[in-house]
Formats: C-alpha cells, structure tokens, sequence
C-alpha cells in the first residue's frame, strides 16, 4: 500500500537510492498503489557522480511492499521493504541490474523487462 | 546434508486412525473406500512402513540411491514430455529467428535459459539499427508466431529502444546497438548454453 509520502527503497542500479511516491498513475484516482503499478516519484537520496540526482522527478513501477501479496493458489507474499524500480517514459528501466527478489506478477502486468534482469523471480 | 523424505501423509492418517479405534465407524470406512481409492492401494503397497522408524540411515540410503532431494511435486511433468516441449520452444525459436535473419537484424543470439530462469524457456537477443527496423522485425515476428505458430505475444506493442515480445515459453529481445551494449543481456545470461544457428547471423555488409 504505497501512497502519496511513501518511502521507497530502489531496487537497481540506477543510482536512486530513496524515492518518495508523489503520485499514483492510473485510472479512478487510486489511492494506493501495489506491487505492479507505475508511480511518479521525487529522489530523496541518490549515489554520487551517477546520471540520477535528488530532488528529480521520476516514474517508477512498484515491485516489493510490506502489504501482503495473495495469489489464487493461497500463498501470501510478503517482503520486508517497500521497493521500486526507476524507468523511464517508455518504460525502460534506467538501472541494468534489478537486486532482490522479485514476484513473478510483474510479468502479467507487462514489466518483463524487469523480471529479465531480476536475480531471482518469486 | 540431509535429504527430504516423503511420508505419505494419507496413509499414515488411516493407520493411525485404525490403532485409536479398533472399530473403525461404518462412515469412516464408506469415506476410506469411496473417495481414496488410490490411497487405500498405496497403504497396501507399502505396508511395512511406518513412519516412526525413519531413522538417519533410510533418509541417508535414499540420499544415496536418488542424490540431493527425494521429494519431487506430484505435477511435475514426464522427462520426456518436457523435452518434448524443449523442443517444440526450440523450433519455435529458430523460426523466429530465422525470420529476424530475413528481415536483416543483427547479431542474432538464441540462448536456452532454462535451467537459470523457471519462467521462460528461450531467449532471442537481436539487434536493429533503426526504429523503422525495431518495427519491421518486431511485426514480420508476430506475424510469422500468428500464422505458423497461432501464437501472439504480449509486451510492447509499439518499437522502443528495447522493444520486447513475450511468447511465454520464447522471449524476444529487439534492441538498438547502444542499448544492447547498455543492458548487456548475454553478460547477465552467461552460463546459457547458445544455440547453434542454421544461418549465418552476422550480416556481411554492416561490418
């Protein structure tokens, strides 16, 4: 449940390291965003000398959060972080490397892009 | 190291039952033989084992006999029923790719990423030196994966630097050189095996 204020860490190599959710993208005025959903976001804190600095704006796709994931089969998922993954207006991730685990959903919701740099696919 | 051992719960359910109660009840039996049929044989099959005298020395025999883990789900499927599948993907993706070859792609990769990555089977990494061409090879695939394979894909619609089409068991990988050389996708799949092309991929008048 990520909304508007929300702490984010990142979950790649772009050089972000803290996001803040500004907003949620989607239809109906959503008020929390979940694992798959695009956002924008503001750097808070970011790498030295990298292309990313603070204070930027940026869309980001959700892939880790504390609120429980429920698939049909009944298994529960839940990680110990809210995290996301920087990507630009095409929807390119800005990192080449996403870190952790990361559920196999983001394929349904047409981030395969990510799951191919992802370590490890829930 | 220790092994996983499958103790068949179902049975050992019904023994156990069967030593509470001397008599089991008309209903319990009716239960046991109408809707278990499969297990009631199962208790039959094995009827010296008891779950109670696993000891270290059976799970070390089994670790012996099978290697690293006994237990295997029930709805995996046959050996021969996945590579059977293997290689349906396989064709699939040399189709594929012999149509990126047609349309002048660069650099045509096809990688078997199965034993690194559960979700997919096949990757197919090209290059296009043009948007127009991102477009070009990305339709000419479709239309081949629709009309000779009925197969449509899901992913990006529209070309993009790193245009991708997901056909479940083959994904495509179309990208711009620069963005190739960005993401490095072979670096990141190293330990896939490469599969051998029926046709040479380098395109002899770019180079």
């Amino acid at each position: 449940m990520i909304q508007p204020q929300t702490l984010l860490n990142v979950a790649d190599n772009s050089g972000a390291r803290k996001l803040m959710c500004i907003r949620i993208i989607g239809t109906g005025n959503p008020r929390y965003a979940h694992i798959g959903d695009v956002i924008v976001a503001v750097i808070k804190e970011a790498v030295p000398n990298m292309p990313l600095e603070r204070s930027e704006v940026i869309r980001a796709v959700i892939v880790r959060t504390c609120k429980e994931l429920k698939r049909n089969n009944g298994i529960i998922i839940r990680y110990d972080d809210n995290a996301a993954v920087v990507i630009d207006q095409e929807g390119n991730p800005k990192g080449t490397r996403v870190f952790g685990a990361i559920p196999r959903e983001l394929r349904q919701f047409n981030f395969t892009k990510i799951v191919s740099l992802a370590p490890e696919v829930l | 190291m220790r092994a996983l051992a499958a103790a068949p719960a179902a049975p050992c359910f019904l023994r156990r039952h069967a030593q509470l109660k001397k008599r089991p009840s008309k209903s319990f039996l009716l239960m046991k033989y109408r809707s278990f049929p499969p297990i009631a044989v199962l208790s039959l099959s094995r009827p010296d084992h008891n779950p109670s005298e696993d000891t270290d020395e059976m799970f070390d025999e089994l670790f012996n006999k099978y290697g690293k883990v006994v237990y295997s789900r029930g709805d995996r499927k046959s050996a021969s029923a996945e590579a059977e599948d293997d290689y349906e993907s396989l064709s699939f993706a040399v189709a594929l790719a012999k149509t990126a070859n047609e349309v002048k792609a660069g650099d045509i990769r096809v990688l078997f990423v199965k034993p690194l990555v559960y979700w997919t089977r096949f990757f197919i990494i090209v290059t296009a030196f043009s948007r127009p061409q991102i477009d070009a090879i990305g339709s000419r695939i479709r239309e081949t994966a629709e009309k000779q394979f009925k197969k449509v894909p899901s992913g990006d619609t529209r070309p993009k630097s790193w245009t991708l089409l997901d056909f479940g068991d083959v994904v495509v990988h179309i990208f711009l050189p620069q963005q190739r050389a960005f993401y490095n996708l072979e670096e990141f799949y190293g330990n896939a095996t490469p599969i051998e092309l029926p046709f040479d991929s380098e395109s002899p008048f770019r180079n």
